[in-house]
Order: C-alpha cells, then structure tokens, then sequence
C-alpha cells in the first residue's frame, strides 16, 4: 500500500519534466520563428533562382503552416526522430553525439579547475575577512568574473601558444593528428588512452588545458565569491562560537564544522556553474576553434535551421533538469535532515 | 563599449608584438584554416559559396579548367581539346585516360547525367544552366554524346565563349561518377542526400572525412589524370576567428589563412615568414535604391546619391584587401572593360538634384547592410555623406540572409551589399546579373538578379546588352560593351557599383604553386613546399 504514494510522486514527477520540456519547445519554436533569419538563403545563397528557393523552402516543409511544423516535430521528436541538420546534411542526433562530448570534456576539465582553486580561495578569503588574501581574493575573482573570457582566452593563445609554445593551439588535437582516433566515447582523452594512440593523447592534452583554464577562471571567480559569502555566514553562528569556545583548532573549525554546512549550497552552485560551462562557452568555443556544442548551436541558430536548434534547446533543458536531480541527490548525500523527510 | 575597447587592445597588443616562428606543418601536407560556417554540402550542383566551391574544385574535375592568372584563358580539365564551329556548336573532346576515384572510367555519359541531375532536382546550379536556355525538357536536344565527345549547341542565341567558361565553373558542370552515387540513391533522389556528405568526382585529391564546422581531410589522388598531387593530404581546419588564424600562420602550424580581417592581414603584411596574395575576385560591393521606392524613382535623386558617396575615401580607408576602387558594371580586366567614370563625393552638385527633384532639405530613409566589415563601414561612410546634402540614414543591420531576404523580396529602400557576376571571365556574366532584367513584374520573382530586386528596367539596356552577348565580330562586341555601360551610366540605375571585390588569401613563404581563383576555383593540386 505503500509503494502507491511512490508511483504517483514518480508520476508527477515526470510529467512535470515533460510539461517542462514541452514548454521550452513551444517557447524556443516561437522564438526560432519569429527570427528574421531564412534558413533557405543559408542553402542555397543569395543569388539563387525563386524555383531553386521555392524547392528548398518545401523540402524543408516552411509551406506548411505553423502549428503543423511544430506537432511535426514534436512526433518525430517522440518516435526518436530529430530530424536532418542543414549545416552538416547528418542527423542532428548524431551531430549532437559528436559536439556534446568535446564541450563536456572542456567543461568538466573546466569545473575541476573552477571548483578546486575556487572553493578554496573562498574559505580563505572567509576566513580572513577584511585581512590581505580576502582583499586579493576579492580582487582578482573580480577581475576575472568581469574581464570577457574572449579576451583571456585571445591572450592566453598570445602568451602560451604563440610566445612560450606552452599550449598546442586551437582545435582539439594539432592539426596533423586529426581524425587519427575514431571515437569510441567521444572523450578524446579517453579515447586515445584506450586505443593506445599517447601522441594524441598528450596533443589533446596540450590543447586543452589552456581553453579549460580560461572557462575554469571565469567559474572559479563565481565559485570564490559564492563559497566566501557562505562561509561568513556560517562562521557568523552561535555553533561556531561554541566550538572554539570549546577549544577546537582552527581547521576543525572552519572545515569539519562550518565548511560541512555549506556543502549542500556548494553543490548547488557548482551544478549551475557547469551547466552554464556546457551549453554557454561559445566565445570561447570560437577562439579556440573548438567543435562544440554552444559553436554548434550558435551556427544553427544564425543560420535558422531549426530542427537542430530545438534538438539542442530540449538537450541544454534535459541537462539541467539532471543536473538538479544530481544536486538532489547529493544534498541527501550530505544532509541528513533531507534524507530523514 | 568595453567588449569594443578590449578588442582594440587586444588588436594593439597582437600588433605590436613579434612571435618566433618555425614551421611545423608536414612537408608533405597542406594545412588550411578557414571558417566552415558556409560549407553546408559537398554536393556539386547545390554549393553556393566559395569555400565549397574551392573544396569541390579539388575533389570533381570541370570539361575545362579556368585560368587562375590570365583571366580570359581556359585550359584543358575532362576535355583534352574543344572546338567551336561556325553555328556556334561546341564539340568538347573527352580524354580517354581519366577514371574516377572509385576506379571506373569517365565517361561522356557521366558527364551528361551530372548536368542533367542539375536541372531534375534545380539545385543552386541550375540557374547558370537555364540562364542559357536550357531547361530539362530541351536538355537532350542540345546536349548530346557521341563517342568520347560531347556536342552542345546553345538553346539562345548567345556567345559559345561563354558556354565554354562555364564549362569551368564546379557548381554547373562537375562530373560525378554515376555509378558510384546510384549505389547510393534513395527514393529516386538522383544521390542527394548522399552527395551531400560523401563524394565521387575524378579531381586530384579525395574526400576522407568531413566533420561539418570541424574538419576536411582530402586525400591524393594517385591515379589522377594531371598527374598526382605533391602533397599526400589536405587538412582544412575550422578557424572562425581571424586573430587565432594570424597566430597559427605566425607559428606556422597552418600553411594558409582565408579570410583573415583586414588589421591582421596589414599586421601579416610585414612578416617575412607569410605571403599576402591579393586577387582581384568576382563581384562589387555596391549601393543599390529600390525603384519600387517613390523618391528613387526620380532620376535625379539617383544622380544626387551618385554623388554623395565618397569613393576616394572609401576605397583608402575601408576597402584595402577588400576591394579596390571601380564604378562601373562590368568587371576590371574582362572584355569591354572600360576607364572608370571618375565620379567623386561632390556634395553641393547632390544637393542641386535634390532640389531638382523637390527635396531641398533632403528626405529620410532606411539602408541595409551586412552586420560585419566592410558592409557595416561602406554604410556608416554613406550615412555620413549623405546627412551632408540633409538625407537621413537610418542604418539596419543584420546577418546576410536578413539583409539579402528583404532585397530578394523587393522591400527595401537602400542596401549596401556585395555580388554582381564575374565567375565566368565575361561580361555578360555582370551584365546578367546587375544590368539585364528581362520581366520586372513581381511575379517574374526573379530573385537571383540583383537588377531585378532593384525594380530597375530599361528595354534600351537589356536590347543592347542582349545584342552584345549575341555579336560574333570581337571587335564590335567589346564595342558594343562598351556602349553598354556609357548607357547604364547616363540612365543612372538602381545600383552604384564602389568596389570591385579582391580577396585576400595569407600563406607561409615555402608555400609555391598558390594562386587564388577570381571564380574561387582554387587548385591545391599545384602546391608544393619549398624546404
């Protein structure tokens, strides 16, 4: 009798997340509409005949009317069909296949630098409010949350590519190593690890670091200042008080007693964060000539095809929507008072 | 404002500071960055841009091959020999040793399929093909195999020079291997679907991958018919971003940059290590008025804008290694090509047109422009110019297909843009395009001709550019082109050319045998390095 409340709690849950999803269709196929951009020009250029535009414009189904177009879609969509995408002439499921895992290398890479100087520099400047490292803290996660990531990312090219040679250029491997490794999990890193290819492997790694700690920068800036201004909250409490009343050392204090109570805010920022990293680094996406998801998205967009903008749209949506239920999760990892409800 | 200002510091800081270099790229590979944002298809029939065509240019062969340098001059490509007769027949005489890179022969019967495949499924390339009269119900009847040969006579009467330059030209008469692409049709679509993505041409180099907005690997072709290439491989990396392509050509990690901006290209300018080629290409940059408009109608309003642009200034300040200073219809060094008018901002003559035509304190309008250089300067240039005789500009801006889209629709005012012809070395290729409008009802929708987007007609005109096309005497047809353009200058029509377009290609100095096609028929297969 007990698993009932369960199935229906489930229930609603999912049908929340389709109505979610359904929403975001509606509204991002709207929005695609209502853009001047003509995704037949695209095709077949700006000089081409009427008969040329008018077969196209067809075979694209645009001489349907709106509502068609849409609940076209959506039931390709339900059979699993996302449609062609104009830019490559592949399925769009097979595009995102390609691009999403290169912007989920760059980003998570991204997220391990932001988070790991991030949350530490955080409690440091909490730790010493208003002292030297919370002015240097605040400063420079300023600096680096306020200057464009194209800018770092032009310079860091200028200084560790072209200077110093430190960095391997744009792309995701050198040049001459592409295309040397199929994909297996998309993961390059990987990939090249199990096929035993180390000379891509060390040249995807050359190539990454540099657009990863750019993203990274700009992550960590946001981390820094979220975990600092937890902390001084925290630190602010009668517990805390009461633990070095008790005589606790100080990194008991600050990582065993007031850190351990901002995990769970953490968690949430740092998912945002990621989030934002995947579906929101086309700057640097471009300066790097990375192929990624936020550079395929953009091309899509400027260009109208819309099969593969709502594909991408319903992707960034489902990504959200599971890194909110990972946050979930982990908030019961880390508090119990929400495991006991 | 401040992404602007960093961005000039950034320029400032690139320019000023000198990099080591040394070449990386293998000896016997050509790397190449360029943006893929245009490359949609490698279907021959269906590209539009010129960096598919470059890319099909290297994977299909042509009957003839256009000369990069002398721009009236054809060379032999699937056609060893050609003739010409006296009615105008060409007879295109196939070479016998060329086979495809699956391995079968080509054949005139390929040759015959592909074009036809063009008019049946009126992909982009149609249109080159039907301007000339040919149409898929006639196809058959002008195009005809015999043996190893392939006579064509003309549906229109016109110039069989021009037929045979479009005998050159990738998107109307490339030849695919049909047995290769049939194994591939679905549902009688004649292999599209499957061109789009895979290749079967006979062109020096082969298609090993494409990864759309990624990478193009071509490979050599070692059965090639013109012998094979030097160079094993063709990398053509996905640069969107000009500053990360003058980086990689300053580290030699790429060989050649397309389409660099024009600040890093007069940075590249002063390095040893690269060569700044800059050819003259096809088209003008132009501003065209609407004639649907009530205020453009007035001739004297066209002669006043004719006179409040500033050319000098535009083409010294804006347009280096972008174009180059011309102001008439028909393409620099092409037959009938004639000394430039010599038309100069002259403000207070505009403003006696003006009032001429009751506008003394000038009037208030709308212009459209490309939302990226030079477009967006050529119309801030105007704007200024204008707003001197008291017209008012309101710029509008946006990505070409919204710019383009409102001109093909006949809805617009005034618009700053680029195209004309010129990819066959004639001028009825420019006349086509900007002069001829053979109906100007708007249910022609012949969208493709600038000069019909402009509402502009003129019977003298398309007569006269008509009969030119159709004189066999050389001498009284580049007379008669030249007649042409004093008379498109006296009736003052819709569209002004101000440039002619160069481009502007940047590559590594041990880089020999690079030449930039005008018709953007570039050929990777002379390349060689010298090291």
């Amino acid at each position: 009798m007990r698993i009932m409340p369960r199935v229906t709690g489930g229930l609603g849950f999912i049908g929340s997340i389709a109505v979610t999803l359904f929403g975001l269709l509606i509204l991002t196929f709207i929005i695609g509409r209502m853009m001047p951009v003509d995704p037949v020009l695209a095709i077949v250029g700006d000089e081409a005949t009427q008969a040329t535009y008018d077969r196209v414009y067809a075979r694209l189904g645009l001489d349907q009317p709106l509502y068609v177009q849409f609940f076209r879609f959506v039931a390709d969509i339900a059979r699993g069909d996302f449609g062609v995408a104009l830019l490559t002439g592949r399925p769009v499921i097979e595009d995102i296949a390609r691009v999403f895992p290169a912007t989920i290398e760059l980003g998570t890479i991204s997220i391990i630098i932001g988070a790991g100087l991030g949350i530490p520099l955080g409690v440091l400047a909490a730790t010493n409010r208003n002292k030297f490292p919370d002015y240097f803290v605040r400063f420079f996660s300023l600096l680096a949350y306020s200057t464009p990531t194209f800018w770092f990312g032009l310079m860091g090219l200028l200084v560790f590519y072209a200077m110093l040679g430190w960095s391997g250029g744009t792309g995701r491997v050198e040049v001459f190593y592409t295309g040397l490794v199929d994909p297996i999990t998309g993961f390059l890193l990987i990939d090249s690890v199990l096929v035993g290819e180390w000379d891509v492997f060390w040249s995807a790694l050359r190539n990454i670091w540099l657009p990863a700690s750019v993203l990274g920068l700009n992550s960590m800036a946001y981390i820094s200042r979220m975990t600092r201004s937890f902390m001084i909250e925290q630190l602010g409490q009668e517990y805390i008080v009461t633990a070095r009343i008790k005589g606790l050392s100080r990194g008991t204090v600050i990582w065993r007693h007031a850190f351990r109570n901002i995990r769970v805010q953490l968690v949430t920022i740092v998912a945002l964060a990621y989030g934002g990293l995947l579906e929101g680094a086309v700057l640097i996406e471009t300066v790097f000539s990375w192929p990624g998801f936020g550079g395929y998205l953009t091309s899509n967009l400027m260009i109208g095809d819309m099969n593969a903008v709502m594909a991408c749209t319903l992707l960034v949506g489902v990504l959200f929507i599971a890194l909110n239920i990972l946050s979930d999760i982990l908030y019961r990892v880390f508090d119990p008072r929400t495991r006991a409800q | 404002m401040r992404n602007t200002l960093l961005a000039a510091l950034v320029a400032a800081t690139l320019s000023t500071t000198a990099l080591p270099a040394w070449a990386a790229t293998p000896d016997d590979q050509l790397v190449i960055g360029l943006s893929m944002a245009n490359i949609l298809t490698l279907d021959p029939a269906a590209i539009a841009g010129r960096e598919s065509t470059a890319i099909i240019t290297n994977v299909y062969d042509t009957p003839i091959q256009l000369d990069a340098v002398d721009v009236t001059q054809i060379n032999p490509g699937l056609a060893e020999s050609w003739d010409v007769s006296e009615d105008g027949t060409i007879t295109l005489n196939f070479r016998d040793d060329a086979v495809f890179a699956s391995g079968n022969p080509v054949t005139v019967e390929d040759a015959i399929w592909s074009w036809k495949r063009i008019l049946e499924l009126e992909l982009v390339g149609s249109a080159t093909w039907q301007a000339y009269g040919f149409t898929l119900d006639n196809f058959d009847e002008h195009v005809r195999a015999d043996g190893n040969t392939i006579s064509v006579t003309m549906p229109l009467e016109g110039d069989p020079q021009l037929i045979l330059y479009i005998f050159g030209k990738p998107s109307a008469s490339s030849v695919i291997d049909r047995q290769a692409a049939l194994e591939h049709e679905v549902d009688g679509d004649l292999a599209a679907g499957w061109l789009t993505t895979n290749t079967a041409g006979s062109g020096p180099f082969t298609l090993r991958n494409w990864t759309a907005n990624d990478t193009i690997i071509l490979e050599r072709f070692d059965d090639y018919w013109g012998g094979a290439p030097e160079m094993s491989r063709v990398l053509i990396r996905h640069m969107p971003e000009s500053q990360t392509k003058r980086l990689m050509l300053e580290r030699g990690d790429i060989d050649i940059g397309l389409a660099l901006s024009v600040p890093d290209i007069n940075a590249l300018n002063a390095n040893d290590d690269v060569v700044v080629q800059s050819v003259p290409s096809s088209g003008f940059y132009y501003l065209a008025v609407s004639m649907k408009d009530e205020k453009y109608q007035d001739q004297n309003v066209r002669l006043a804008l004719r006179h409040l642009i500033d050319y000098q200034g535009i083409n010294e300040t804006i347009m280096p290694n972008y174009g180059i200073l011309h102001q008439r219809p028909v393409t620099p060094g092409v037959m009938g090509s004639i000394d430039a008018p010599g038309y100069e901002l002259d403000v207070e003559l505009a403003e006696q047109y003006l009032a001429e035509a009751g506008y003394p304190d000038g009037f208030t309008t709308q212009l459209l422009a490309v939302n990226e250089p030079p477009f967006i300067d050529i119309a801030t240039a105007i704007q200024g110019t204008l707003a001197q005789a008291g017209i008012n500009a309101e710029i509008v801006t946006g990505t070409g297909n919204q710019v383009y889209g409102p001109m093909r629709e006949r809805d617009f005012e005034l618009i700053v843009g680029r195209g004309g012809g010129g990819q066959e070395p004639h001028p009825h290729s420019n006349m086509q395009s900007l002069v001829i409008n053979p109906d100007n009802s708007d249910d022609a929708g012949l969208s493709g001709l600038i000069g019909w987007r402009t509402s502009f007609y003129n019977e003298e005109l398309n007569d006269l550019a008509m009969q030119a096309l159709v004189e066999r005497d050389p001498e009284e047809q580049e007379r008669l082109y030249e007649e042409v353009q004093y008379l498109y200058e006296d009736l003052v029509p819709a569209i002004q050319p101000i440039s002619a377009v160069v481009d502007t290609v940047v590559f590594r100095s041990d880089i020999e045998g690079f030449q930039n096609h005008y018709g953007w028929t570039t050929r990777f297969d002379t390349v060689t390095k010298d090291r």
